[in-house]
């Protein structure tokens, strides 16, 4: 097994909303870990802990609570950060700099060699694909173009640690396949990718292993792999030229619940009775025109982990007293 | 080394973004414009012509300096903070301190040069009306200079944990305050309470001692400065700046940045 490149361990952090105002839990004793290589994607609803456990990683906010370390190094400390890359959500620039005095800038920080900066800040340039828009200022820049010029800060001086808040916000479908091309490609160069997105279609294509965050409390951590095929597997099957009796037997037999127009009908079961069902069609002379394998995708696991959440949330508050 | 080539690079950001605003070209204009009426104020007079002439230039030279001071200053860390463009700069191998440090010398930097640019209007000024030009005008404008450590410094230490506004009305109070420290120890002095004795003494130690870098009279009067008018100050610009920036990174250091 790869070493673990991030590893938080029951990570806590509270927050005063305003001044004489009850502290707030936002992130609730959250632990996980991300191996060497791996695109790791952090899923959550709006206000669920998401930024909040990033600024934490990032050292830009301490944790009230718990203990995280990327590398092997507490969050807090500085001098590993150069093996750091890091996209905020809606990221902010200094406007009055063109898009390659950014990158050198940035460069300069992460303490890249100056006979390298040059060809390092082209070559990133054209990977997001706005060498022609460099020597623009950013104050002209579309949302998109500051989205593509902050993968780039991220990654000018070659980290191995890649972290994205919200990296295909502000793109453009053809701009969201070119990150998601550009995020696999650091993965096959052996980079780690942390990565928040609300798009679970992109994660969903591109992550390894997801952790689903909801109320500050880490809801799933896993392969979305395995938990799609922890859940039960079925199949879409369309059949043709069913008999009645046959029909009935389908629902009292299977309970399956039948759609359909003329002698055409759809249906789903569980895949363990697909074949013994399908001999029995073809034996009625029905005509099987489709089968196909029911999938679940990240989209059901999210928002079934949103309900459960939801109305755990809602249990404990019922059982609290007027006082509490 | 690597702090300090950060260290280096936030500095040389920072006067560049002074460069691209044109807020600085305007306080630069200004201030041009006020030094050259005071070449028309001077000629009501037959006598002073050219010492009024050198006074106000001074007086116009101190006032867009300080301005120009407590306009970035107060601004400095506050709007990084509200923008946040200081997440992808403090996700890189600097400390908070080192980026403090590099906004505080990038900003004394840039009053250096907008300093630098007056005094040569000034020099050019005095020139085209007939007026000396002397040493002590040399002292007294790197005097001015020298005061810059400590007024940005004050400047930053309330940016690192108040909004502009209220960065902006301490800033001027103790920039005020401080050049009448001298003055408030003396009026407490006076008193026969020695709890107002007390007080002024500790104000007195409290506040920068702002006073002393101002030798505009001296210059404009061509009289003599000795070595410790400058010499002292100096080192005291130097200790008193170094505490500012130690409270200030303290202060910024612990501020979680949501």
């Amino acid at each position: 097994m790869n070493p673990a490149v991030i590893q938080v361990e029951n990570l806590v952090k509270d927050v005063r909303p305003g001044l004489g105002l009850r502290r707030k839990r936002v992130i609730d004793d959250i632990s996980f870990s991300v191996q060497k290589g791996e695109i790791f994607g952090f899923v959550g609803p709006n206000g669920a802990g998401k930024t909040t456990t990033m600024k934490i990683l990032m050292g830009l906010i301490r944790s009230s609570a718990g203990r995280a370390t990327i590398l092997g190094h507490e969050v807090g400390e500085t001098a590993f950060r150069n093996e750091i890359g890091f996209l905020p959500e809606n990221p902010a620039f200094y406007d009055y700099l063109t898009g390659r005095e950014l990158l050198n800038f940035y460069a300069d920080l992460s303490g890249v060699p100056v006979d390298q900066r040059h060809e390092r800040v082209d070559l990133l340039l054209s990977w997001v694909g706005l060498s022609g828009a460099a020597d623009q200022r950013l104050r002209s820049w579309s949302k998109g173009m500051l989205q593509r010029v902050g993968i780039a800060q991220a990654l000018v001086h070659d980290p191995s640690v890649v972290f994205l808040d919200e990296p295909m916000s502000g793109l453009d479908p053809i701009g969201r396949k070119e990150i998601r091309d550009l995020i696999l490609r650091l993965r096959e160069e052996g980079k780690t990718v942390f990565m928040n997105t609300h798009i679970l279609s992109d994660m969903e294509m591109i992550c390894d292993r997801v952790a689903i965050i909801v109320a500050g409390r880490l809801r799933y951590l896993g392969r979305i792999e395995d938990y799609l095929r922890s859940e039960r597997n079925e199949v879409d099957v369309t059949l043709e030229s069913v008999s009645p009796e046959f029909a009935v037997m389908l629902e009292t037999r299977y309970s399956v619940e039948l759609r359909g127009v003329r002698d055409r009908i759809e249906f789903r079961l569980d895949e363990k009775h697909v074949g013994s069902l399908l001999r029995t069609a073809l034996q009625t002379g029905a005509r099987v025109v489709s089968v196909t394998p029911h999938r679940p995708s990240l989209e059901k696991v999210f928002l079934t982990a949103v309900e459960e959440a939801a109305a755990a949330d809602q249990a404990t508050d019922t059982t609290k007293g007027w006082w509490q | 080394m690597t702090a300090l080539v950060s260290c280096g690079a936030i500095a040389r950001n920072t006067v560049r973004e002074a460069l691209r605003n044109r807020l600085m070209y305007g306080i630069f204009t200004v201030s041009v414009l006020v030094t050259l009426g005071s070449v028309a104020i001077s000629t009501l007079s037959y006598v002073e012509g050219t010492r009024i002439m050198q006074d106000l230039a001074f007086a116009s030279m101190r006032m867009f300096t300080v301005g120009t001071a407590i306009l970035l200053g107060i601004n400095l860390l506050h709007r990084e903070v509200e923008r946040r463009t200081l997440y992808t700069i403090l996700s890189r191998p600097l400390s908070r301190t080192v980026f403090l440090l590099g906004k505080y010398l990038g900003l004394v930097a840039t009053t250096w040069l907008m300093l630098l640019c007056m005094a040569g209007v000034f020099g050019a000024v005095s020139v085209a009306a007939g007026a000396p030009i002397h040493m002590g005008h040399f002292a007294a404008v790197s005097l001015l200079a020298v005061e810059m450590w400590i007024l940005v410094g004050v400047a930053i230490l309330f940016s690192s944990f108040t909004t502009p506004m209220l960065a902006s009305l301490f800033t001027i109070s103790i920039y005020v305050m401080g050049h009448l420290s001298q003055n408030l120890l003396e009026l407490a002095n006076a008193s026969s309470d020695p709890a107002v004795q007390r007080v002024g003494g500790w104000l007195h130690q409290l506040l920068p001692d702002l006073a002393r870098y101002d030798l505009s009279i001296e210059a404009v009067h061509g009289l003599a400065i000795p070595a410790a008018a400058w010499g002292w100050p100096v080192l005291y610009a130097v200790l008193y700046s170094s505490l500012l920036l130690v409270f200030a990174s303290g202060l910024f250091g612990r501020r979680d940045l949501r």
